[in-house]
């Protein structure tokens, strides 16, 4: 009986599906139900969806109207090593089952409390009966968290006299897209990057002396990491989703004091979508050892002006940790407090079709762009983590920002997911950048920004003025040169770099680069900013000031 | 294996003055010593002879510096409802710095400062002196830059505070230990084969439609500790240990949760039992916990019980052998509950107490608390904690309580947590007693003499430790598992749920009538302040005259709605869940 009522039910839902994908989204190959179901581990969650939808309710209680299962198979591979020996290798893969049940409707629905899904281990064996086990488990606990969720929101409602500005919960066309799932590159193979990570990080002993004038190198640390990330993802509303993921990054670093205790970091990391995409390893070991160079150049460097206030020119590559941090969580956007009439959280929240940025600026992210120069973009998809597929979003045209990223979950005058619906594993997607473009409409080459920031000296009368090469934190200059009116550089170090804010985006940005830098960002959600060199008018440089710990009560061991 | 390590044994207190204060390191066996030691041998010796001398001596030097590696290789592989979840496996080698600033009577780690003095740094798995000397430096640097900053503080607060109740001194004087052993060998534990075995284990609960969650997790690990010291010791120790762990959760109607755990430990895989054994206890651990989930509620009792080998085992470790630990003798948020009792009676008579980490066998089973030299290098050693019912001594670690100057061997701890005195084997041994069938006997007359319709039977007890995606840790616990009530009329025993004693515990301790004439072993691992460390405990089972127990607090969270996936493949018994149309 139960058998066979669940058959009548896979197909139904099948059918369904295949029209919808047919009459929907068109630029994908027409794929369904059917070829889904050729995947076990799709064919399992299709089933435990389905005796789900049909089934669960707790008498005297409303049933789900959305169930959503996503899993996440997490391939990795590490090799790491220290001052020249390895400290291990790891090869690990884990799945993880996140299990989203919503009761009421799309208006109002139970979302939004700490509660938000259930999360289970989930099996690695293609077994049907354990990886339904597994959603069995997660289900029920959601739905009856959900109810929960959904009284304690139904009474929150009646506190307050503005009703919210938005539904709970977009509605999306269904979609099926089975795209293969990645395999991790026998290149990367933890043995062989063992060796190259041990030979990295062990580049300072024959320099150390000659490069470090005294110092010692306190720590150096190679680090290799590989990880294919398979998503499978399955709703009540029909849709089926398979995508893959990779991500390689071969990364050092390596610190020491200069005489005055102050701590001194450098790293350098090259990361891309597959092995191809990283240094060969000379490139890489010529990255070290002028990386290692370089920290023997800031011992010597004097320290920075005590305070600077006039023009600063950030790098492509310092541009780019300035624009995330400023653009990247105020033009995602989320649901705001209970009550109010805001639009969205953050420093934007009101500024749809306000100036945020000059005039010549313009941004994008578009999941789409794959590629750049020739180098792979980690935060590219063509599928977001809700089953949407991915929208190239024009945020700021002409200075002025026109739209936000919005996933699922809509906010006033944007009823409908563009796509980036991100989430890191095991957890609730939220609206994030995914790759994210800034390019300038007049731009400057790299001398002609030199030029345009000596004239600004001239003319405010400075003696100095600055450049910010790299950054460690957003307010950390790692690499910052003192640049005198006849174009002199000077490393300096121990500066803090201030009042870059979202002000200064906006009405201190005098000119932008050609060129865009590429800054893969390999974290829990990876991301992509493109972004330009950019000439601030005015900013501030300042002794940081930090704690200047000890210096090490004995040498190093020879 | 004990020729060789003793063969590797070597004379102390000259070495020792040598290692510290020769230029290079004059030690050298028949056998060359492992790389580990000698590197970090060599960087304690650059170190001690080094640290406070720069700068003039404006800094004060340690007088105290030991390094401890671990090496360890191991594999765990997890499955649950019929699959494996997690399989890993891996080499990690890591050090403990120990940095001791002052002297023994007053030193950085006094008081509350005690965990501040270990550094712990992350070592190249490889051979490499220069790495490994490069590493245990930096880790030394730190540790000594906290053990100034913490001795300063140490002696702000002993200018301020009044006078201790306890003004022993904060670290023994030892003599030092060299013992050599071979490295471990290297870690013979299949995954595929452990993959395959803990999956048909955790298989065996698909015919049990009632357990809605079970767990089949297996562990092995072959691990080398090096130790060496300033005061000249030199220590190789390999471990083997090797563990599967069986557990299975439901939840009652009424919303109790329920679960049951099955523990198997030995120092090699080829010590666990075989297939069939385990999916035995898999299936009756299954049964029990159907039969249990389905048991009546217990109800308020204080009478007669008898407390199983197993349940006494894990009782006395919880629940006696904490309280004995030294360092509970001292400081003012210490219980103290034996402190003043030595040479007092605190258990009946006919009961004696050890603590015994050189046995590595109890019959035929091995037992998980065996090791050679505990944390702080010291050798380990049997103590007679109570004999014939009087309390002699504790479980001393290198921090002295006014009562112990020395360590007898019982220092233990995790990587990176300061060594405390714990347990390792605890022996209870008894001279009253009868056979099992005559203990159940003297239960019902027992029963009888107080007007009790049934006296209870605790079959099994968990340590409160067991581990449990549910409920976290609780240490000196023990939540009573499987309770019978057996009746004085004769009808058959009658298994109950919901059991929690109340009470004080030790108290049910000094109402021991009678013991059995068999004893029963509980291998597993323990937590206290100083982490995680393998123990076992031996006791036979026991008669109390009086045990008082209260139904246990229970939640109120519904089974699940839908039955398990795959009840229809299993033996089709229905469990009466409220499915809804």
């Amino acid at each position: 009986m139960k058998t066979m009522r669940s058959i009548a039910k896979v197909v139904g839902t099948g059918l369904l599906a295949a029209l919808l994908v047919a009459g929907g989204a068109s630029s994908f190959a027409q794929q369904t139900r059917a070829d889904a179901e050729k995947d076990p581990v799709l064919k399992a969650m299709l089933t435990e969806l389905d005796r789900s939808m049909s089934q669960l309710q707790l008498a005297g209680f409303a049933k789900p109207f959305f169930i959503q299962y996503r899993i996440e198979d997490v391939d990795e591979s590490t090799a790491q090593a220290e001052f020249g020996a390895s400290l291990g290798t790891g090869r690990s893969r884990q799945r993880v089952a996140l299990v989203t049940v919503r009761v009421g409707d799309a208006k109002t629905d139970s979302s939004g409390g700490r509660g938000d899904g259930a999360v289970e281990l989930a099996a690695l064996d293609q077994d049907p009966v354990a990886l339904r086990s597994t959603l069995w488990q997660a289900t029920d606990e959601a739905y009856k968290a959900a109810l929960a969720a959904y009284a304690q929101k139904q009474a929150a409602l009646k506190q307050v006299q503005t009703p919210p500005q938005a539904d709970d919960f977009s509605q999306e066309k269904p979609l099926v897209s089975l795209a293969a799932a990645l395999q991790l590159d026998a290149g990367a193979d933890a043995d062989r990057w063992e060796q190259r990570m041990e030979r990295a990080s062990g580049l300072y002993r024959g320099i150390e002396a000659e490069k470090l004038a005294d110092g010692a190198i306190e720590y150096a640390h190679a680090d290799f990491r590989a990880r294919i990330t398979t998503t499978w993802l399955v709703n009540s509303e029909g849709t089926i989703l398979r995508k893959g993921a990779a991500v390689y990054q071969e990364a050092f670093g390596a610190g020491t004091q200069a005489a005055d205790g102050m701590r001194l970091d450098r790293s350098y990391a090259s990361t891309g979508t597959s092995l191809a995409d990283l240094d060969v390893a000379a490139v890489f070991e010529k990255h070290v050892l002028d990386l290692l160079g370089s920290l023997g150049e800031l011992r010597k460097a004097p320290l920075v002006d005590e305070e600077y206030h006039g023009p600063v020119l950030l790098s492509a590559d310092a541009s780019a940790d300035t624009l995330r941090a400023l653009l990247a969580g105020g033009v995602a956007a989320t649901r705001p407090k209970m009550g109010t009439e805001a639009r969205t959280n953050g420093p934007f929240a009101s500024s749809f079709h306000a100036q945020v940025l000059p005039g010549f600026l313009d941004v994008v992210d578009d999941p789409g762009l794959k590629s750049y120069d020739g180098k792979g973009l980690l935060g590219a998809y063509d599928v977001d983590d809700e089953g949407v597929p991915a929208q190239a979003v024009k945020l700021v045209e002409a200075g002025r920002l026109e739209d936000y990223l919005i996933g699922r979950q809509p906010v006033r005058d944007f009823p409908h997911s563009n796509g980036h619906g991100r989430a890191s594993i095991a957890a609730q997607p939220r609206p994030a950048i995914a790759v994210l473009k800034v390019a300038a409409r007049e731009s400057s080459t790299d001398d002609q920004l030199n030029n345009r920031l000596l004239e600004m000296a001239k003319d405010r009368g400075l003696a100095n003025v600055y450049v910010v090469e790299t950054l460690g934190g957003v307010h950390s200059p790692r690499l910052l040169y003192r640049v005198s009116a006849d174009g002199k550089r000077t490393l300096v170090r121990g500066a803090e770099l201030a009042d870059i804010d979202q002000r200064a985006l906006r009405s201190s940005v005098e000119a932008a680069g050609k060129d865009l830098f590429v800054a893969n960002y390999f974290e829990d959600v990876p991301e992509t900013v493109l972004a330009p060199a950019l000439l601030f008018t005015d900013a501030t440089i300042r002794r940081a000031n930090e704690k200047n710990e000890k210096l090490p009560f004995y040498p190093p061991p020879q | 294996m004990k020729n060789a390590a003793q063969r590797m044994r070597l004379t102390v207190a000259c070495c020792a003055a040598a290692l510290l204060f020769a230029g290079t390191p004059l030690l050298r066996a028949a056998e060359p010593t492992p790389v580990v030691l000698d590197a970090m041998s060599v960087e304690l010796q650059r170190a001690f002879s080094q640290l406070g001398k720069q700068d003039g001596g404006k800094q004060q030097p340690p007088y105290f510096l030991s390094y401890t590696a671990r090496d360890t290789s191991a594999v765990s592989v997890t499955a649950q409802y019929g699959a494996v979840v997690s399989s890993m496996g891996g080499r990690y080698r890591s050090a403990d710095v120990q940095v001791r600033l002052g002297s023994p009577a007053l030193d950085n780690t006094h008081g509350a400062h005690r965990g501040s003095a270990v550094n712990t740094v992350q070592l190249p798995v490889v051979d490499d002196r220069q790495a490994l000397a490069r590493s245990l430096w930096q880790a030394t640097n730190a540790g000594y830059g906290t053990a100034l900053d913490n001795y300063l503080r140490v002696k702000t607060e002993a200018e301020v505070r009044a006078k201790e109740e306890d003004n022993s001194p904060d670290f023994s004087q030892e003599a030092p230990q060299v013992h050599v052993e071979k490295p471990a060998p290297a870690l013979a534990a299949d995954r595929a084969e452990w993959e395959a075995r803990t999956r048909a284990v955790s298989k065996v609960f698909r015919v049990f439609p009632d357990v809605y969650q079970n767990e089949v997790m297996f562990a092995a690990q072959s691990s080398t500790n090096y130790f060496a010291s300033s005061e000249g010791s030199r220590i190789v120790t390999p471990h083997g240990a090797a563990g599967l762990v069986i557990l299975a959760a439901t939840r009652a109607e009424d919303g109790m949760d329920l679960f049951l755990e099955t523990t198997f430990q030995a120092t090699t895989t080829a010590g666990l039992p075989a297939q069939a054994e385990l999916e035995k206890a898999a299936r009756e651990l299954g049964q029990r916990l159907e039969a249990l989930r389905k048991a009546p509620v217990t109800e308020p009792f204080d009478g007669p019980a008898i407390l199983s080998g197993r349940a006494a085992a894990v009782f006395f470790h919880e629940v006696l052998g904490h309280r004995l630990e030294g360092q509970r003798q001292r400081g003012d948020e210490e219980g103290q509950t034996f402190t003043k009792e030595l040479g007092k009676p605190v258990l009946p008579e006919f009961l004696s107490v050890a603590d015994d980490p050189t046995l590595e066998h109890y019959g035929s089973t091995q037992l998980s608390g065996h090791y050679t030299y505990d944390s702080e290098g010291q050798k380990a050693q049997r103590v007679d904690l109570i004999q014939n019912g009087i309390l002699k001594t504790f479980l001393m670690s290198r921090l002295p309580i006014a009562s112990f100057a020395q360590s007898n061997g019982h220092g233990r701890a995790q990587g990176g947590r300061m060594p405390t005195g714990r347990q390792g084997n605890l022996v209870v041994t008894s001279t009253k007693t009868v056979p099992e069938a005559e203990l159940r006997k003297q239960l019902i007359e027992e029963a009888k003499k107080q007007g009790k319709p049934y006296g209870l039977y605790f079959e099994d007890i968990s340590s409160g430790f067991a581990v449990t995606q549910r409920s976290s840790p609780q240490a000196f616990q023990v939540i009573p598992l499987v309770v019978w009530r057996v009746y004085v009329d004769g009808r058959p025993d009658e298994l109950v749920r919901g059991v929690s004693i109340v009470g004080t515990p030790l108290a049910a301790m000094k109402r021991i009538l009678v013991t059995s004439d068999k004893s029963d072993v509980f291998d597993g691992v323990c937590g206290a302040e100083s982490g995680s460390v393998p123990v076992s405990a031996i006791a036979p089972a026991m008669l109390v005259s009086e045990m008082e127990t209260q139904r246990q607090p229970q939640g109120t969270a519904r089974p699940p709605i839908l039955p398990i996936p795959g009840a229809e493949l299993g033996t089709g018994s229905t469990s009466g869940k409220g499915v809804s149309q």
